[in-house]
């Protein structure tokens, strides 16, 4: 019987991956070989035919060294999370920025919903809008491999970017009117926080969301029936 | 015996379906697929372990190396939680493909 594990390390020895990798990918196949070939002679055969009929069942090396590599490849944490956060995301939300510029230079204003102190202002034709760049933002992550998760994250990213603007711009202001001397009214605040919140965020947010929702629904159905595609 | 483009698409169902009774190790799993399928699905190396490191990269299976009580190491693969929910939904569109060749071709067992 041929040393195994020689003769895999032998036909394997362009298989560019880390050392310990490597030498397991080595010792897994050649246990496979040996195991395969003692079957064989178990069964009757003789030792150049099992050493043959085992050889013919690894098919190509040349095939096994190059598939081997392609699945065991890495990408870089780092590249990879670009792609399915930071650039769709960054995407998604400079499109809703962009939009929001146009329809307010178009001359299409935003609407008050319901009237009296209490009233919210919804943008409605931005928010009509907002589940496209949603659904964009969510097709970008998952085509670069992009989690569930990650695709939903993408797809509400300017909610949480106006959330962010919010958090640091009031308590801005608010130190500004303290310094300057000009009386604050914390209920009002308060009311306005609360007020721009669901016209600025939790609206748009959600409106954003549905889409995100949408293209992911569709691309895991499409690359489910992708998967099981013969050939 | 089963074309190869055919095989290459199923491949990823016999190997989930045949960890789905217990962990395995390479040998042993392209041993029972090739005897459950009396030989019409025969894995070659070259295919049965990218497919492998494949599926371990997806989470779907978990491999790690035990010691026999012969004392060889081997690489046994389990399923892992995430393996098992995609196996479900794999196995429908296979059945759904199956029904709607076996109506097209008209063939009674495909």
């Amino acid at each position: 019987m041929p040393d195994w594990k020689a003769l895999v390390e032998e036909r394997l020895a362009s298989l560019v991956l880390e050392p310990e990798e490597k030498a397991e990918v080595v010792a897994e196949v050649a246990t496979h070989l040996e195991e395969l070939c003692q079957g064989m002679l178990r069964d009757g055969i003789t030792e150049e035919e099992a050493v043959r009929r085992t050889l013919s069942r690894v098919g190509n090396w040349r095939d096994l060294q190059r598939k081997i590599s392609a699945a065991k490849r890495r990408e870089q944490p780092m590249k990879k999370r670009v792609w399915q956060l930071w650039v769709p995301g960054l995407l998604t939300l400079i499109l809703s920025m962009l939009f929001l510029t146009a329809l307010y230079r178009l001359g299409l204003r935003a609407r008050l919903v319901s009237s009296g102190p209490n009233a919210i202002l919804l943008y409605t034709p931005w928010l009509a809008g907002l589940p496209f760049f949603g659904a964009l933002g969510a097709y970008i992550s998952s085509r670069a491999g992009g989690s569930r998760a990650n695709a939903l994250f993408v797809s509400v990213f300017p909610a949480l970017a106006l959330t962010f603007a919010f958090l640091f711009m009031f308590p801005f202001s608010l130190t500004a009117e303290l310094i300057t001397g000009r009386p604050v009214d914390f209920s009002q605040v308060a009311t306005v926080l609360l007020k721009d919140g669901i016209g600025w965020i939790v609206v748009p947010g959600a409106a954003l969301l549905t889409g995100g929702l949408l293209a992911h629904a569709l691309l895991s159905r499409r690359s489910s029936s992708q998967r099981t595609a013969i050939g | 015996m089963i074309a190869s483009g055919i095989k290459r698409g199923t491949a990823e169902l016999a190997v989930l379906s045949v960890l789905e009774d217990g962990p395995l190790h390479g040998y042993e799993m392209a041993r029972r697929i090739e005897e459950q399928t009396h030989g019409s699905l025969r894995f070659t190396l070259a295919s049965l372990y990218p497919l492998l490191y494949k599926l371990e990269k997806r989470g779907w299976l978990r491999g790690a190396w035990e010691t026999s009580d012969t004392g060889r190491r081997r690489r046994c693969y389990r399923l892992t939680s995430e393996g098992k929910k995609r196996l479900a939904p794999i196995r429908r569109e296979w059945a759904e493909l199956f029904r709607a060749l076996k109506q097209l071709t008209k063939v009674n067992h495909a």
